[in-house]
Protein backbone atom coordinates (compact mmCIF):
# COMPACT_ATOMS: atom_id res chain seq x y z
CA UNK A 1 0.00 0.00 0.00
CA UNK A 2 2.77 2.38 0.84
CA UNK A 3 4.44 2.29 -2.56
CA UNK A 4 5.88 5.50 -3.88
CA UNK A 5 3.83 6.80 -6.82
CA UNK A 6 6.71 6.86 -9.34
CA UNK A 7 7.29 3.20 -8.76
CA UNK A 8 3.64 2.45 -9.48
CA UNK A 9 3.76 4.52 -12.65
CA UNK A 10 6.74 2.52 -13.87
CA UNK A 11 4.98 -0.73 -13.10
CA UNK A 12 1.88 0.36 -15.02
CA UNK A 13 4.05 1.39 -17.95
CA UNK A 14 5.87 -1.95 -17.94
CA UNK A 15 2.59 -3.86 -17.77
CA UNK A 16 1.09 -1.82 -20.59
CA UNK A 17 4.15 -2.41 -22.73
CA UNK A 18 4.00 -6.12 -22.06
CA UNK A 19 0.45 -6.27 -23.37
CA UNK A 20 1.15 -4.00 -26.30
CA UNK A 21 -1.01 -1.19 -25.01
CA UNK A 22 1.69 1.44 -24.98
CA UNK A 23 1.65 2.94 -28.44
CA UNK A 24 4.36 4.85 -30.17
CA UNK A 25 3.46 7.54 -32.70
CA UNK A 26 4.39 5.15 -35.49
CA UNK A 27 1.92 2.56 -34.30
CA UNK A 28 -0.79 5.19 -34.37
CA UNK A 29 0.15 6.05 -37.90
CA UNK A 30 -0.32 2.44 -38.93
CA UNK A 31 -3.67 2.25 -37.18
CA UNK A 32 -4.96 5.35 -38.91
CA UNK A 33 -6.03 3.32 -41.88
CA UNK A 34 -8.93 2.16 -39.73
CA UNK A 35 -10.69 -1.13 -40.22
CA UNK A 36 -9.40 -3.94 -42.41
CA UNK A 37 -11.97 -3.24 -45.11
CA UNK A 38 -10.78 0.34 -45.27
CA UNK A 39 -7.21 -0.94 -45.59
CA UNK A 40 -8.26 -3.32 -48.37
CA UNK A 41 -10.05 -0.51 -50.16
CA UNK A 42 -6.95 1.60 -49.87
CA UNK A 43 -4.69 -1.08 -51.32
CA UNK A 44 -7.10 -1.58 -54.21
CA UNK A 45 -7.32 2.10 -55.07
CA UNK A 46 -3.56 2.54 -54.80
CA UNK A 47 -2.93 -0.26 -57.26
CA UNK A 48 -5.68 0.60 -59.70
CA UNK A 49 -4.91 4.31 -59.72
CA UNK A 50 -1.28 3.73 -60.68
CA UNK A 51 -2.31 1.23 -63.37
CA UNK A 52 -4.79 3.69 -64.84
CA UNK A 53 -2.30 6.54 -64.83
CA UNK A 54 0.44 4.39 -66.35
CA UNK A 55 -1.72 3.01 -69.12
CA UNK A 56 -3.22 6.40 -69.90
CA UNK A 57 0.22 8.02 -70.04
CA UNK A 58 1.36 5.28 -72.39
CA UNK A 59 -1.66 5.77 -74.62
CA UNK A 60 -1.07 9.50 -74.70
CA UNK A 61 2.62 9.03 -75.55
CA UNK A 62 1.63 6.66 -78.36
CA UNK A 63 -0.84 9.15 -79.78
CA UNK A 64 1.83 11.82 -79.67
CA UNK A 65 4.74 9.81 -81.09
CA UNK A 66 2.75 7.52 -83.35
CA UNK A 67 4.17 4.33 -81.85
CA UNK A 68 0.81 2.73 -81.23
CA UNK A 69 1.10 -0.22 -78.88
CA UNK A 70 4.67 0.24 -77.65
CA UNK A 71 4.41 2.79 -74.84
CA UNK A 72 0.97 1.69 -73.78
CA UNK A 73 2.25 -1.80 -73.03
CA UNK A 74 5.49 -0.60 -71.46
CA UNK A 75 3.73 1.98 -69.30
CA UNK A 76 1.14 -0.58 -68.25
CA UNK A 77 3.88 -2.59 -66.57
CA UNK A 78 5.50 0.53 -65.14
CA UNK A 79 2.09 1.46 -63.76
CA UNK A 80 1.88 -1.98 -62.24
CA UNK A 81 5.25 -1.50 -60.59
CA UNK A 82 4.23 1.97 -59.37
CA UNK A 83 1.05 0.50 -57.94
CA UNK A 84 2.97 -2.02 -55.90
CA UNK A 85 5.36 0.71 -54.84
CA UNK A 86 2.35 2.69 -53.60
CA UNK A 87 1.09 -0.30 -51.65
CA UNK A 88 4.51 -1.02 -50.20
CA UNK A 89 4.88 2.54 -49.05
CA UNK A 90 1.46 2.82 -47.53
CA UNK A 91 1.79 -0.52 -45.74
CA UNK A 92 5.23 0.20 -44.30
CA UNK A 93 4.03 3.50 -42.92
CA UNK A 94 5.92 5.48 -45.55
CA UNK A 95 2.60 6.99 -46.38
CA UNK A 96 2.93 8.04 -49.99
CA UNK A 97 6.42 9.31 -49.66
CA UNK A 98 8.09 9.60 -52.99
CA UNK A 99 11.71 8.56 -53.31
CA UNK A 100 13.24 5.46 -51.76
CA UNK A 101 15.84 7.65 -50.04
CA UNK A 102 13.42 8.17 -47.20
CA UNK A 103 12.92 4.43 -46.78
CA UNK A 104 16.62 3.81 -46.33
CA UNK A 105 16.88 6.61 -43.85
CA UNK A 106 14.33 4.97 -41.60
CA UNK A 107 16.37 2.28 -39.76
CA UNK A 108 19.27 4.35 -38.40
CA UNK A 109 17.62 7.79 -38.73
CA UNK A 110 21.00 9.24 -39.46
CA UNK A 111 22.65 11.68 -41.77
CA UNK A 112 25.23 9.06 -42.74
CA UNK A 113 22.94 7.85 -45.47
CA UNK A 114 23.08 11.16 -47.27
CA UNK A 115 26.78 10.67 -47.92
CA UNK A 116 26.24 7.25 -49.41
CA UNK A 117 24.50 8.36 -52.58
CA UNK B 1 -40.44 3.28 -55.49
CA UNK B 2 -37.23 3.15 -57.42
CA UNK B 3 -36.02 -0.41 -57.90
CA UNK B 4 -32.69 0.60 -59.32
CA UNK B 5 -30.16 1.16 -56.51
CA UNK B 6 -28.06 3.36 -58.77
CA UNK B 7 -30.88 5.72 -59.60
CA UNK B 8 -30.07 7.82 -56.55
CA UNK B 9 -26.89 9.04 -58.23
CA UNK B 10 -28.63 10.55 -61.26
CA UNK B 11 -28.03 14.29 -61.50
CA UNK B 12 -31.29 16.18 -61.90
CA UNK B 13 -31.30 19.83 -62.92
CA UNK B 14 -33.36 22.15 -60.77
CA UNK B 15 -32.81 25.34 -62.77
CA UNK B 16 -31.78 24.41 -66.34
CA UNK B 17 -29.14 26.75 -67.68
CA UNK B 18 -27.05 26.68 -70.82
CA UNK B 19 -24.39 29.20 -71.74
CA UNK B 20 -22.26 28.92 -74.87
CA UNK B 21 -23.24 25.31 -75.48
CA UNK B 22 -22.25 24.26 -71.95
CA UNK B 23 -24.82 22.82 -69.62
CA UNK B 24 -24.31 24.67 -66.37
CA UNK B 25 -27.68 23.90 -64.83
CA UNK B 26 -28.17 24.36 -61.13
CA UNK B 27 -28.62 20.71 -60.18
CA UNK B 28 -29.54 18.97 -56.95
CA UNK B 29 -25.80 18.31 -56.59
CA UNK B 30 -25.10 22.05 -56.63
CA UNK B 31 -27.97 22.59 -54.22
CA UNK B 32 -26.50 20.16 -51.69
CA UNK B 33 -23.04 21.64 -52.12
CA UNK B 34 -24.56 25.00 -51.28
CA UNK B 35 -26.33 23.51 -48.28
CA UNK B 36 -23.05 21.94 -47.14
CA UNK B 37 -21.26 25.29 -47.34
CA UNK B 38 -24.08 27.04 -45.49
CA UNK B 39 -24.17 24.34 -42.80
CA UNK B 40 -20.40 24.49 -42.32
CA UNK B 41 -20.44 28.27 -42.11
CA UNK B 42 -23.35 28.31 -39.67
CA UNK B 43 -21.72 25.62 -37.55
CA UNK B 44 -18.48 27.54 -37.25
CA UNK B 45 -19.98 31.01 -36.78
CA UNK B 46 -23.16 30.54 -34.74
CA UNK B 47 -21.56 28.17 -32.27
CA UNK B 48 -18.64 30.51 -31.66
CA UNK B 49 -20.83 33.58 -31.21
CA UNK B 50 -20.81 33.30 -27.43
CA UNK B 51 -16.98 33.01 -27.27
CA UNK B 52 -17.36 31.58 -23.79
CA UNK B 53 -14.22 30.70 -21.88
CA UNK B 54 -15.89 27.52 -20.75
CA UNK B 55 -17.44 26.24 -23.98
CA UNK B 56 -20.98 24.96 -24.17
CA UNK B 57 -21.89 21.88 -26.18
CA UNK B 58 -22.09 23.56 -29.56
CA UNK B 59 -19.02 25.67 -29.06
CA UNK B 60 -17.24 22.51 -28.03
CA UNK B 61 -18.10 20.89 -31.38
CA UNK B 62 -16.57 23.76 -33.31
CA UNK B 63 -13.51 23.92 -31.06
CA UNK B 64 -12.93 20.19 -31.24
CA UNK B 65 -12.99 20.23 -35.02
CA UNK B 66 -10.62 23.17 -35.10
CA UNK B 67 -8.22 21.57 -32.67
CA UNK B 68 -8.40 18.24 -34.46
CA UNK B 69 -7.35 19.71 -37.80
CA UNK B 70 -4.88 22.14 -36.22
CA UNK B 71 -3.23 19.22 -34.43
CA UNK B 72 -3.11 17.17 -37.60
CA UNK B 73 -1.56 20.01 -39.60
CA UNK B 74 0.96 20.70 -36.86
CA UNK B 75 1.92 17.06 -36.54
CA UNK B 76 2.47 16.59 -40.26
CA UNK B 77 3.71 19.95 -41.45
CA UNK B 78 5.24 21.40 -38.32
CA UNK B 79 5.03 24.99 -37.21
CA UNK B 80 5.35 26.27 -40.73
CA UNK B 81 2.30 24.31 -41.80
CA UNK B 82 0.03 26.85 -40.15
CA UNK B 83 -0.37 28.71 -43.41
CA UNK B 84 -1.93 25.61 -44.98
CA UNK B 85 -4.43 25.21 -42.16
CA UNK B 86 -7.27 27.09 -43.95
CA UNK B 87 -6.94 24.81 -46.99
CA UNK B 88 -6.91 21.59 -44.99
CA UNK B 89 -9.77 22.70 -42.78
CA UNK B 90 -11.89 23.78 -45.77
CA UNK B 91 -11.31 20.48 -47.52
CA UNK B 92 -12.09 18.56 -44.34
CA UNK B 93 -15.31 20.34 -43.47
CA UNK B 94 -16.62 20.35 -47.04
CA UNK B 95 -16.06 16.62 -47.45
CA UNK B 96 -17.40 15.91 -43.97
CA UNK B 97 -20.55 17.94 -44.57
CA UNK B 98 -21.03 16.35 -47.98
CA UNK B 99 -20.72 12.86 -46.55
CA UNK B 100 -22.89 13.48 -43.51
CA UNK B 101 -25.61 15.42 -45.34
CA UNK B 102 -25.76 12.48 -47.71
CA UNK B 103 -26.98 10.37 -44.80
CA UNK B 104 -30.08 12.55 -44.42
CA UNK B 105 -33.02 10.80 -46.12
CA UNK B 106 -34.03 12.31 -49.48
CA UNK B 107 -30.77 14.20 -49.70
CA UNK B 108 -28.08 13.85 -52.33
CA UNK B 109 -24.48 12.84 -51.66
CA UNK B 110 -22.35 15.00 -53.89
CA UNK B 111 -19.17 13.23 -52.75
CA UNK B 112 -20.44 10.07 -54.48
CA UNK B 113 -19.56 11.63 -57.84
CA UNK B 114 -16.02 11.28 -59.09
CA UNK B 115 -16.28 14.67 -60.80
CA UNK B 116 -16.57 16.32 -57.40
CA UNK B 117 -13.94 14.26 -55.59
CA UNK B 118 -11.65 14.42 -58.63
CA UNK B 119 -11.83 18.20 -58.71
CA UNK B 120 -11.04 18.39 -55.00
CA UNK B 121 -8.15 15.96 -55.40
CA UNK B 122 -6.76 17.86 -58.40
CA UNK B 123 -6.89 21.13 -56.48
CA UNK B 124 -4.96 19.56 -53.60
CA UNK B 125 -2.49 17.80 -55.89
CA UNK B 126 -1.97 20.85 -58.10
CA UNK B 127 -1.40 23.05 -55.09
CA UNK B 128 1.04 20.61 -53.50
CA UNK B 129 3.01 20.41 -56.76
CA UNK B 130 2.98 24.19 -57.10
CA UNK B 131 4.23 24.60 -53.52
CA UNK B 132 6.99 22.11 -54.27
CA UNK B 133 8.17 23.97 -57.35
CA UNK B 134 7.89 27.36 -55.66
CA UNK B 135 9.93 26.27 -52.66
CA UNK B 136 12.54 24.14 -54.39
CA UNK B 137 12.46 25.26 -58.03
CA UNK B 138 13.63 22.64 -60.49
CA UNK B 139 15.35 20.87 -57.62
CA UNK B 140 11.88 19.52 -56.82
CA UNK B 141 12.32 17.13 -59.75
CA UNK B 142 15.03 15.24 -57.83
CA UNK B 143 12.06 13.79 -55.95
CA UNK B 144 11.73 11.35 -58.81
CA UNK B 145 15.32 10.16 -58.78
CA UNK B 146 15.93 8.56 -55.40
CA UNK B 147 19.34 8.72 -53.85
CA UNK B 148 21.68 5.80 -54.45
CA UNK B 149 20.10 4.40 -57.59
CA UNK B 150 22.52 2.95 -60.17
CA UNK B 151 22.68 5.10 -63.29
CA UNK B 152 21.48 2.28 -65.53
CA UNK B 153 18.32 1.84 -63.49
CA UNK B 154 17.61 5.54 -63.01
CA UNK B 155 15.34 6.02 -66.08
CA UNK B 156 13.18 3.07 -65.10
CA UNK B 157 12.94 4.12 -61.46
CA UNK B 158 12.20 7.70 -62.47
CA UNK B 159 9.35 6.52 -64.72
CA UNK B 160 7.90 4.42 -61.91
CA UNK B 161 8.20 7.31 -59.46
CA UNK B 162 6.52 9.72 -61.87
CA UNK B 163 3.62 7.34 -62.41
CA UNK B 164 3.40 6.77 -58.67
CA UNK B 165 3.30 10.54 -58.10
CA UNK B 166 0.69 11.14 -60.78
CA UNK B 167 -1.48 8.35 -59.41
CA UNK B 168 -1.98 10.26 -56.15
CA UNK B 169 -4.91 12.47 -57.17
CA UNK B 170 -6.57 9.49 -58.87
CA UNK B 171 -6.36 7.27 -55.82
CA UNK B 172 -7.35 10.16 -53.54
CA UNK B 173 -10.44 10.89 -55.62
CA UNK B 174 -11.30 7.25 -56.19
CA UNK B 175 -11.08 6.33 -52.51
CA UNK B 176 -13.66 8.88 -51.40
CA UNK B 177 -15.94 8.38 -54.39
CA UNK B 178 -15.87 4.58 -54.20
CA UNK B 179 -16.55 4.50 -50.47
CA UNK B 180 -19.49 6.85 -50.73
CA UNK B 181 -20.98 5.24 -53.80
CA UNK B 182 -20.57 1.68 -52.51
CA UNK B 183 -22.11 2.56 -49.15
CA UNK B 184 -25.13 4.30 -50.58
CA UNK B 185 -25.71 1.60 -53.17
CA UNK B 186 -25.62 -1.01 -50.41
CA UNK B 187 -28.18 0.90 -48.37
CA UNK B 188 -30.51 1.06 -51.36
CA UNK B 189 -30.03 -2.64 -52.12
CA UNK B 190 -30.97 -3.69 -48.61
CA UNK B 191 -33.90 -1.28 -48.60
CA UNK B 192 -35.00 -2.94 -51.85
CA UNK B 193 -34.85 -6.36 -50.12
CA UNK B 194 -37.16 -5.07 -47.42
CA UNK B 195 -39.69 -3.96 -50.00
CA UNK B 196 -39.69 -7.20 -51.98
CA UNK B 197 -39.67 -9.54 -48.96
CA UNK B 198 -42.87 -8.11 -47.54
CA UNK B 199 -43.78 -7.05 -44.04
CA UNK B 200 -42.71 -10.13 -42.03
CA UNK B 201 -39.39 -11.19 -43.58
CA UNK B 202 -38.62 -7.63 -44.65
CA UNK B 203 -37.73 -6.79 -41.07
CA UNK B 204 -34.42 -8.68 -41.39
CA UNK B 205 -32.92 -6.49 -44.13
CA UNK B 206 -34.27 -3.51 -42.24
CA UNK B 207 -32.22 -4.51 -39.19
CA UNK B 208 -29.16 -4.87 -41.40
CA UNK B 209 -29.88 -1.47 -42.88
CA UNK B 210 -30.02 0.17 -39.47
CA UNK B 211 -26.58 -1.23 -38.71
CA UNK B 212 -25.36 -0.11 -42.13
CA UNK B 213 -26.52 3.44 -41.52
CA UNK B 214 -24.36 3.52 -38.42
CA UNK B 215 -21.42 2.11 -40.38
CA UNK B 216 -21.98 4.64 -43.15
CA UNK B 217 -21.91 7.55 -40.72
CA UNK B 218 -18.60 6.24 -39.40
CA UNK B 219 -17.23 5.86 -42.95
CA UNK B 220 -18.42 9.39 -43.75
CA UNK B 221 -16.25 10.75 -40.92
CA UNK B 222 -13.28 8.44 -41.61
CA UNK B 223 -13.18 9.35 -45.29
CA UNK B 224 -13.28 13.07 -44.54
CA UNK B 225 -10.39 12.48 -42.15
CA UNK B 226 -8.45 10.38 -44.68
CA UNK B 227 -8.92 13.01 -47.37
CA UNK B 228 -7.55 15.77 -45.17
CA UNK B 229 -4.70 13.70 -43.72
CA UNK B 230 -3.56 12.84 -47.24
CA UNK B 231 -3.77 16.51 -48.17
CA UNK B 232 -1.35 17.13 -45.29
CA UNK B 233 0.97 14.33 -46.40
CA UNK B 234 1.12 15.57 -49.98
CA UNK B 235 1.93 19.06 -48.79
CA UNK B 236 4.55 17.58 -46.47
CA UNK B 237 6.30 15.94 -49.41
CA UNK B 238 6.29 19.23 -51.27
CA UNK B 239 7.61 21.23 -48.31
CA UNK B 240 10.36 18.96 -47.08
CA UNK B 241 12.13 17.45 -50.01
CA UNK B 242 14.17 14.45 -49.00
Amino acid sequence: MSQPPEDLGQKIKAAREKHGLETTPQDDRAKQSGSSSAAAMRVATDLVAALVVGTFLGYWLDEWLGTRPLFMIAMFFIGFAAGFLNIYRSQTGQTFRIGTGSIRKEPNNDKNDQTGN
Amino acid sequence: MSANPLEQFVIKPIIPLEIGGYDISFTQSSLWMGIAVICATLLMTLTMRGKAVVPGRWQNVAEMMYEFIAGMVHENLGHEGRRYFPLVFTVFILVLMGNLLGMVPYSFTFTSHIVVTGTLALIVFGLATLVGFMRHGLHFLTLFVPAGVPLALAPLIAAIEVVSYLSRPISLAMRLFANMMAGHTMLKVFAGFSVTLGVVLGVLPLVVNIALVGLEIMIACIQAYVFSVLTCLYLKDAIELH
